[in-house]
């Protein structure tokens, strides 16, 4: 199980994963914004997609987990 | 048993490699942007073909049985060295579509050399709006390099019809001139391959230079023989004076003045005069087989080696998405020796690099922006915001100072890979002295006398843009690259559009207008400065020197790299260098 946080303080701007979605490994799963820079979040390795803690439009603080891969 | 090496040898044989392979997964998901950059390719390339095709077409050239500049430069150049510049500057839009000279860096005989050549395709290559300009940026960039200028003249003086955009004023096409002069007292010598009829402006054009090699048709005088009449008292032209011009020109047997029996039989300006024009780049060739030039074993620093990484990797990983980030060694790993690199202080001011690298075996210094959030940094800012890559702070801006000046101490040429959106702002960033330690880095870069080029691989911004040695450091920079990705504005359009209309929006909201008028003001600004800064503008306007592919940069850092240590003015025995041993501590 892989639990993918946000590495900084912001907003998440799109979630481009659903639960159940199969991913690998550097794939694109959530962008955060902040300070008008985007900043993608990747899968760390191959699985499901379990859980998406987060929402569209959510702040988010550093360490927050964002999606979970099983 | 004699024994040979590079200096310092345990400092730059092996330095630290940076930089890894793609993954499958970035390879994967980089592929629209490849066609992006392809796509801003694409659209420079139709601008370098029109440039090209500027003029006359080169078949009625070919069917005089003469050679266009293009030919000419084909034929004079080592091969695979040309790297052109100001392909597309043209900064009053003259209707010619270029400044009619064609210019860049490139070797002959082995040696680099600064070339320049009239495009004898638009109107015989004539004095046209902004190419003084153009070549004032070519004798700098020879000044700077201190490498031979190489003319190729072909002029046949003003464009008589827009003769106020070219003649009169302090950085005209008489400042050429001055500029030959300059570059003759400093020691740095001009090789000119003279042709066709060069009278006037194209006279001195000819002169000016240090060495004259001329074709036999070829002619340079204080003025033309072609002006039959002048002024007559009635102050224009009626049918009379008409009849008269008419008369006179079909009369006019004159010879132009100053051909190959004045200025070689007779004052022998010229040193060599041939009856090919192959033969006077022949000429150019032997003469710049004298020219002074160190073997580069002189001051190799390890045996030249390619990066570890493939140049098309570049189009992966610089994002065509200016708001997102990218690992800025990774760029740097496709540009240096062996992907190496080694990086001074790179625990304080982490939002910029700074470090020493080897191209082609030579020392060069790198300074680039990172991208990304750095949480917790500025320290400054006690929490309140993080940093982000392609700005600059505090320790950041101390850390270039610091840089530049031992690298002037070592005498390191300088790369400045640029991607900044600026310097930070607010009362925090005032109290941390960044107006001052902004202006610090200028006075740092100026109290060296270093070669350095800048490329501005995605933006240049605000202040920054200039701190970085952009081209306003006049002193120093020798040239500026743009990319398939560079933007250059003072602030992006979305910034400015909200600096201009913010209070004009409260303003109307208060008096519960309609907010659309405004809007569409708006978001014209934001168009306006999103077309007013892509790359073909860039090169047009001449923000940058050139724009050239991701791939072709490093080709470039070589031809700037080689151009320094070819015949340096000043040299810091390698031995001697301190910035190795600082960084090894």
């Amino acid at each position: 199980m892989a639990e993918l946080t946000s590495p900084i303080n912001g907003k998440v701007w799109k979630i481009l994963v659903a639960v159940g979605d199969k991913v690998e490994l550097d794939d694109e799963m959530v962008i955060l914004e902040a300070l008008k820079m985007e900043t993608p979040i990747y899968s760390e390795e191959n699985g499901t997609v379990s859980e998406i803690r987060v929402k569209e439009g959510d702040a988010v603080n550093e360490g927050d987990v964002l999606v979970v891969v099983t | 048993m004699t024994r040979k090496q590079t200096p310092l040898r345990p400092y730059f044989e092996k330095m630290a490699d940076i930089g890894k392979a793609l993954s499958e997964g970035e390879v994967r998901r980089s592929q629209e942007n490849i066609t992006l950059v392809q796509e801003q390719e694409q659209i420079l390339a139709l601008e370098v073909e029109r440039v090209k095709n500027a003029g006359i077409p080169a078949k009625k050239i070919h069917e005089r049985g003469g050679m266009t500049i293009y030919d000419r430069l084909d034929y004079l150049v080592d091969a695979g060295t040309w790297s052109p510049m100001h392909t597309l500057y043209n900064p009053r839009d003259n209707e010619e579509g270029c400044t009619g000279v064609v210019n860049g860096i490139g070797k002959i005989e082995g040696k680099w050399a600064v070339i320049i050549g009239f495009d004898n395709k638009v109107m015989a290559g004539a004095w046209i709006a902004g190419q003084s300009e153009n070549i004032l940026m070519v004798t700098d960039m020879a000044k700077r390099l201190n490498v031979p200028l190489v003319w190729l003249t072909n002029c046949s003086g003003v464009k008589m019809m827009e003769q106020e955009t070219v003649y009169a004023g302090r950085r005209s096409s008489g400042a050429p001139f001055f500029r030959h002069a300059d570059l003759n007292h400093l020691g740095i010598p001009i090789l000119n391959g003279i042709y066709g009829t060069n009278p006037a402006g194209g006279g001195y054009q000819g002169i000016s230079p240090t060495i004259l090699i001329a074709h036999e048709g070829a002619n340079i005088a204080v003025g033309g023989a072609g002006i039959v009449g002048g002024m007559n008292p009635k102050g224009y032209i009626d049918a009379e004076a008409a009849r008269a011009l008419i008369d006179a020109t079909k009369s006019f047997k004159a010879k132009d003045p100053g051909r190959v029996e004045t200025h070689f039989d007779h004052t022998a300006y010229f040193r060599e005069v041939h009856d090919t024009e192959k033969g006077v780049l022949d000429g150019i060739k032997d003469y710049m087989r004298m020219m002074p030039a160190y073997d580069p074993t002189m001051f190799r620093v390890a045996v030249p080696a390619p990066p570890r990484f493939p140049a098309e990797d570049l189009n992966m990983i610089l994002p065509a998405n200016q708001k997102r980030p990218y690992d800025a060694l990774q760029i740097l790993a496709r540009l240096t020796d062996s992907s190496e690199f080694m990086e001074y202080r790179p625990d304080y001011g982490r939002e910029v690099y700074t470090g020493i690298a080897k191209i082609d075996g030579f020392p060069v210094a790198f300074i680039g922006n990172r991208q990304g959030v750095f949480p917790g940094y500025p320290e400054y800012a006690n929490g309140t915001y993080p940093a982000v890559g392609g700005k600059h702070y505090r320790q950041g801006l101390i850390k270039q100072a610091e840089f530049v000046t031992l690298c002037g101490r070592d005498n390191l040429p300088i790369v400045w890979m640029q991607d900044t959106t600026g310097i930070d702002v607010g009362d925090l960033a005032e109290e941390a002295e960044l107006l001052a330690l902004g202006q610090s880095l200028v006075y740092s870069i100026e109290q060296t006398d270093l070669s350095m080029m800048c490329v501005v691989l995605r933006k240049g911004t605000a202040a920054a843009h200039y701190i970085m040695c952009g081209p306003q450091a006049n002193n120093n920079n020798a040239f500026t690259l743009g990319t398939p990705l560079t933007e250059i504005y003072v602030m992006h359009g979305e910034t400015a559009a909200a600096a201009a209309y913010a209070r004009r929006l409260v303003k109307e909201d208060e008096a519960g207008n309609d907010l659309t008028p405004t809007l569409d003001k708006m978001n014209q600004m934001i168009q306006d400065y999103q077309e007013k800064s892509r790359p073909a503008y860039c090169g047009k306007t001449g923000f940058v020197d050139e724009i050239v592919s991701l791939t072709a940069l490093r080709k470039y850092i070589q031809a700037f790299t080689g151009a320094n240590y070819q015949n340096p003015k000043s040299i810091t025995p390698v031995h001697q260098m301190l910035l190795p041993r600082i960084i090894k501590g």
